[in-house]
């Protein structure tokens, strides 16, 4: 009945998962290169956050879909490729508009699907809201949380940035495109430390539940 | 000069491709992080490391990278330096509630690699200001610092001694990605390495 996280070793991890702000959230914290199936006794919730070496997913990726497979939630965030490695997973690469934000009169293309969903109690959609790494396909019977429409220019058909699958394995998946970890522990973006200062909490008490 | 050696890290990054589009000549090898065990660095006239790099790892490979920088070697390191991987280096500082004067680029000194780039245009990206650099290292005392951060003892960019090798530690987003399409960064750095000059 714990809330675990790996952690990539990047001084962005570091400072996100061992600075004071969040530590005493986590119940365990893994690093990545040594996760193991016995590092996951009790643990009920596992966050991969964003940008773990994929090369480490992929050499780990049993371990982690017999996690899911155990009923547990798993919470895979940007920039790990997964889907490379998680089962379901289809992304497809968009070059990133880090200045959307910059033209005062611009609307951010994001779209809040599922304003019900118990995350976004936790969450408020706007602190979801930056550049975003890819879009995501969700798989038939999965739901998406948050999208955005086609690519202006064409390169693809628009796709999930949040999403929840409890059908693919029998646990339940909640995989997104967004980069909070490195954002916050970079000391870099106020909205990606305002969405772990949701999101985190509500993991705790998702772990606990 | 003998290839440099750049430090993958599993995903396609943008600042990793700046390697392969300077079309250097030398090149600039990538390889991934965790190989590095495996890897002879006196191959190598340079090692980059990314600011998206394992630094827990590179802590536990810190006498290799060591050895190679007491040999004449290189090493071009980005983002904080969170773990103990560096010789000589000591802890980041972190500027709670940064303002635009808290991290404006000051140049103190003039250096090859930055020569005719204004520290204007490093503290800028399109008018938005913190990629460059956000919070400041303790430079060992014998380092030449080339940039602060809002302040003159607040280092950003220095470059100092080990042995008969020297590292270029920049603390913040990875170098090769300033410097624009007319100043890329990388072959500057490879020029620099080449010219061999001691500390400068």
């Amino acid at each position: 009945m714990s809330l675990a996280i790996l952690d990539g070793g990047t001084f962005y991890h570091h400072a996100a998962i061992h600075g004071p702000r969040y530590r005493a959230l986590f119940d365990k914290i893994i690093y990545a290169p040594e996760l193991a199936a016995d590092a996951l006794a009790g643990v009920t919730f596992l966050i991969v956050p964003d940008r773990i070496n994929p090369n480490i997913l992929r050499a780990k990726r049993e371990v982690l879909i017999d996690f899911v497979k155990a009923g547990h939630t798993l919470v895979v965030l940007g920039e790990n490729r997964a889907d490379t490695w998680l089962p379901g997973v289809i992304w497809a690469a968009r070059p990133t508009n880090f200045w959307w934000w910059l033209d005062k009169d611009a609307r951010p293309p994001n779209r809040l699907l599922a304003p019900d969903h118990e995350f976004f109690r936790a969450v408020p959609f706007e602190n979801t809201i930056w550049h975003f790494h890819g879009v995501l396909t969700p798989p038939a019977g999965a739901r998406a949380l948050i999208d955005v429409p086609a690519d202006p220019e064409g390169r693809d058909s628009g796709g999930a940035l949040l999403y929840e699958d409890r059908v693919t394995l029998p646990g339940r998946l909640l995989v997104a495109t967004l980069d909070p970890f490195y954002h916050h522990g970079s000391h870099f973006m106020p909205a990606a430390t305002k969405l772990l200062d949701g999101f985190l909490p509500w993991a705790r008490q998702q772990a606990a539940a | 000069m003998k290839p440099g050696l750049a430090l993958s890290f599993g995903y396609d990054d943008g600042s990793l491709r700046t390697f392969a589009d300077a079309r250097l000549q030398p090149d600039v090898v990538l390889r991934d992080i965790y190989s590095l065990p495996e890897i002879d660095l006196n191959d190598f006239s340079v090692l980059f490391i990314s600011m998206h790099s394992d630094q827990r790892f590179l802590a536990a490979r810190a006498s290799q990278i060591e050895n190679y920088l007491i040999r004449g070697g290189v090493v071009v390191a980005n983002g904080h330096h969170a773990y103990p991987y560096l010789p000589r280096m000591a802890g980041f500082h972190t500027i709670d509630g940064y303002k635009l004067s808290d991290i404006t680029v000051l140049r103190l000194v003039e250096h090859p690699i930055w020569h005719g780039i204004d520290p204007h245009d490093l503290t800028f990206r399109r008018g938005v200001s913190g990629f460059y650099g956000r919070v400041w290292h303790d430079a060992p005392p014998d380092a030449l610092v080339i940039h602060a951060l809002g302040h003159p003892g607040l280092p950003v960019d220095f470059i100092y001694p080990v042995g008969d090798g020297r590292v270029l530690f920049h603390g913040g987003n990875d170098l090769w990605t300033f410097g624009g399409e007319d100043r890329p960064l990388v072959p500057r750095i490879m020029q620099w390495v080449a010219s061999g000059r001691n500390v400068q």
